[in-house]
């Protein structure tokens, strides 16, 4: 996986910052406790020196904890602030009115994704977007919880019932992006997977188009077929 | 024969048992007994768990692999999720507790017997509850049921009922062995006995019996409301009719973000007892451990949130619980600092419990060090809900409720049965479970951060970077499994033919060492008056005084303590 967004950029480098400060942590502790289980071995008759303690030390190991907490949380916060900036639309992207990320509504439904676009067409199972341009997901969903997590592009988001969450992306490149459902939605779960297809702004307008058309002539088709009887 | 004797003799050796022992134990109102059920009662538990994340791991070892189907699986998962936190989890730690901390404190027995006796028994029906299969469809809804998945719209079998309401008997067995411990440890402490002098053990019985006081209720409310939502047309999770699916979410974090701490503060507890004793040397900082036991129960509660970075709450909210979860930096890190200084320029002497308090410290350690990068907001929105998240979460469950649990079971195992576990057989199964640990666990923590691969899935597809790291982690948890079992069939093999171990097994410092092996039903006959945090130390002491006085021409004999 590598990160083809500005937001999954930061998310990438708080990533290597957490790996590193994890490192350190789990190091220094099993690296401490090996070295004094093989320095001080003694059997019965010893008696070692009572020391119960010190206040002095115990506050410097104290407050070095803190510090690096105290880090830990102020980078968390820039870089978490840096990922969750709107990015906005580049020259090569497909410019919307009022420089506004271009809309697209994801809904969950067990157990598949359909994305309705501005122009009253829709799609299942994969999403079209067009490269370097801003674009917002309105996450909703029919049924029970699902989490939209396409990790090369956009942090996770859950879709939660009566609500409407959101997740902004802007994607660098164009090519096929995957994903998965990452909450137990139940039976299927495991194959409620995604597809982004980041394309030019020319092929996305074109995909719009031959979507609705698509859709036309189904849904002619299917009055076609009622006004003939053959549905009841 | 010759003369018959003229006067009979009584002799006292224990009145013969009435009853059957089976009928002593089911209507024993002793902390000693109820702990012994709770423990038993959780460690058959363990090996159930085990079967059942080994019967998952056989799934997930191929790609698409159809061992299992998706309804089958789902159900054993849940299964898992319940077994190994309600009924393997909080019981063994609360029967450690509930065995211990009494003796610990110099008291006769508890102040409420029959209300832990009501929670030790409620816990057992929980699990017949759940496990009642033949009455019920296991549920289906995964280890936190999130609504509306756990509705009787999506799930219209009675597993999730099943399931609630085990869970809900469980927990509120749990809150009244709390009670029972608060009440204990408040009221029955021997003459001496202040909070500073109590053994740290004993307050983390307190501290986790408080946390249980406070998280078990919250539970109980949110089973209610499923069980409301599900059987009479309430609308508490329903997010379509005005109710509010995030309620479950955070009534439910709370609760096994919560346990997850009682199960930290259990182990540490355990390993603050055991690595002084057996480095020869008082636990170094005292206070700060106790301090930092509390802590860890009060931050790493308030960082509920930080299940729910992918919900629509507020961003302040996850930042609320990443400055709680890396808070907890602080006291977990002078904890591991003063274990292990207490090592230092100690006189170690490397028995199994040490061994596996060792083993519990690495591998919480892996853990809780894990976690604090997935505390990490925007890290949290790239690793939740990976298989990243059930390693780190692995690691310091398995660290603190197994590798944790048994270096308990191995130290208070000679004051229960009066022999001790086989060291030789402890050894492998320490070693064993270390490397399976690791092997099963680490490829988790590569497939989910690397490749993505996410949580609960029955299946995951080829092609997709992450074959080898399953099968990988298919063999390390058949390799921890066996360390696993072999603790277990120690445990059982000792219990009759261990080696004989004495009263004072491990030359401890707390008054549980003070009483038999295993120690009468009203504990003790004498009590010492306590004096300092060590009070066996101090009647070794006195002992030795005495001793040496008496070598020489003594004027008067002192009286021990």
């Amino acid at each position: 996986m590598a990160p083809h967004s500005p937001g999954t950029e930061q998310i990438d480098t708080l990533l290597w910052i957490g790996f590193v400060a994890a490192a350190i942590l789990i190091v220094a502790v099993i690296g401490a406790l090996l070295y004094v289980l093989r320095r001080y071995r003694g059997e019965r008759g010893t008696e070692p020196r009572q020391v119960t303690g010190g206040r002095g030390i115990q506050v410097r190991v104290g407050a070095a904890l803190a510090l690096f907490a105290a880090a830990l949380l102020v980078l968390s916060i820039v870089y978490t602030d840096k990922a969750r900036r709107t990015p906005t639309t580049g020259a090569a992207g497909f410019q919307v009115s009022h420089s506004e990320p271009l809309k697209i509504t994801a809904t969950g439904q067990q157990w598949l994704w359909r994305y309705d676009y501005p122009n009253e067409s829709f799609s299942y199972y994969k999403l079209v977007v067009p490269v370097d341009t801003a674009v917002e997901l309105d996450l909703v969903t029919t049924d029970v919880v699902h989490t939209w997590d396409v990790p090369d592009l956009a942090p996770e988001r859950d879709a939660v019932p009566g609500k409407t969450n959101h997740v902004v992306f802007s994607a660098d490149e164009e090519g096929t992006y995957f994903g998965q459902a990452s909450t137990l939605s139940g039976q299927a779960y495991a194959a409620m997977r995604t597809e982004v297809d980041v394309v030019s702004p020319d092929e996305y307008e074109a995909f719009l188009k031959s979507q609705r058309q698509g859709i036309q002539a189904a849904q002619d088709r299917v009055v076609g077929l009622i006004e003939n009887g053959e549905v009841p | 024969m010759s003369a018959a004797t003229r006067n009979p003799e009584l002799v006292v050796d224990g009145f013969p048992p009435r009853r059957a022992r089976w009928v002593e134990i089911a209507t024993s109102a002793d902390h000693k007994d109820l702990g012994r059920v709770l423990i038993t009662g959780a460690l058959g538990f363990l090996f159930i768990a085990v079967v059942e994340l080994l019967l998952m791991r056989l799934q997930l070892a191929i790609p698409e692999n159809t061992f299992l189907t998706p309804v089958t699986f789902n159900r054993v998962l849940s299964l898992y999720g319940a077994t190994a936190v309600f009924l393997f989890a909080i019981p063994l730690a609360l029967g450690f507790f509930y065995y211990v901390a009494p003796l610990q404190i110099g008291a006769r027995g508890t102040a409420l017997p029959r209300l832990g006796q009501l929670g030790t028994w409620l816990y057992i029906a929980g699990g017949a509850v759940l496990y009642s299969g033949f009455l019920f469809t296991p549920t289906e809804a995964g280890v936190n049921p999130l609504a509306p998945l756990s509705s009787l719209a999506f799930l219209p079998n009675n597993g999730v009922d099943a399931w609630a309401a085990a869970t809900g008997l469980a927990t509120l067995g749990f809150v009244l062995i709390a009670i029972d411990l608060v009440a204990t440890l408040r009221r029955l402490r021997a003459p001496g006995m202040a909070w500073r002098r109590l053994p740290v053990f004993s307050w983390a019985a307190a501290i986790c019996s408080w946390l249980l006081l406070v998280i078990g209720p919250v539970m109980i409310a949110a089973l209610a409301m499923l069980l409301i939502d599900r059987n009479f047309e309430g609308i508490f999770f329903a997010g379509d009719a005005g109710g509010s699916p995030l309620l479950w979410q955070h009534l439910s974090w709370i609760f096994f973000t919560g346990t997850y701490m009682l199960v930290l503060v259990f182990a540490l507890g355990a390993i603050a007892e055991i690595v002084p004793a057996l480095a020869r040397k008082p636990l170094f900082n005292r206070g700060a451990v106790i301090g930092s036991l509390a802590a860890i129960a009060v931050l790493g509660t308030l960082a509920w949130m930080q299940n729910m970075y992918s919900a629509p709450i507020g961003v302040g909210w996850m930042y609320f619980a990443m400055t709680m979860s890396l808070a907890l930096i602080v006291p977990v890190g002078l904890v591991f600092f003063n274990l292990i200084a207490t090592l230092s320029g100690g006189a170690v002497r490397m028995r199994a419990p040490l061994l596996f308090a060792a083993g519990a410290i690495a591998t919480i350690s892996i853990g809780l060090a894990s976690e604090v990068c997935h505390s990490m907001v925007a890290v949290g929105w790239r690793l939740q809900h990976t298989t990243d998240s059930t390693a780190a979460t692995h690691f310091a469950l398995v660290g603190g409720a197994v590798f944790g649990g048994f270096a308990a079971l191995h130290w208070w195992f000679p004051k229960m049965t009066g022999r001790t576990m086989g060291e030789t057989l402890a050894r492998f199964s320490f070693w064993t479970m270390a490397v399976g640990v690791l092997v099963a666990f680490v490829p988790l923590f590569l497939a989910g951060s690397e490749e993505g691969q996410v949580v609960d899935a029955y299946k995951f597809f080829g092609g997709t970077g992450v074959d080898a790291y399953n099968l990988i982690a298919t063999i390390g948890a058949f390799v921890l499994a066996a360390g696993i079992l072999m603790t277990l069939v120690n445990a059982i093999l000792s219990r009759e033919n261990g080696a004989p171990a004495g009263h004072d097994a491990w030359g401890g410092d707390s008054l549980e060492w003070f009483a038999l092996s295993p120690p009468e039903p009203h504990n003790f006959d004498v009590l010492p008056d306590v004096r300092s945090a060590r009070p066996l130390r101090d009647i070794r002491a006195a002992i030795a005084h005495r001793s040496a006085r008496a070598e020489r021409p003594a004027r008067e004999s002192q009286p021990v303590a």
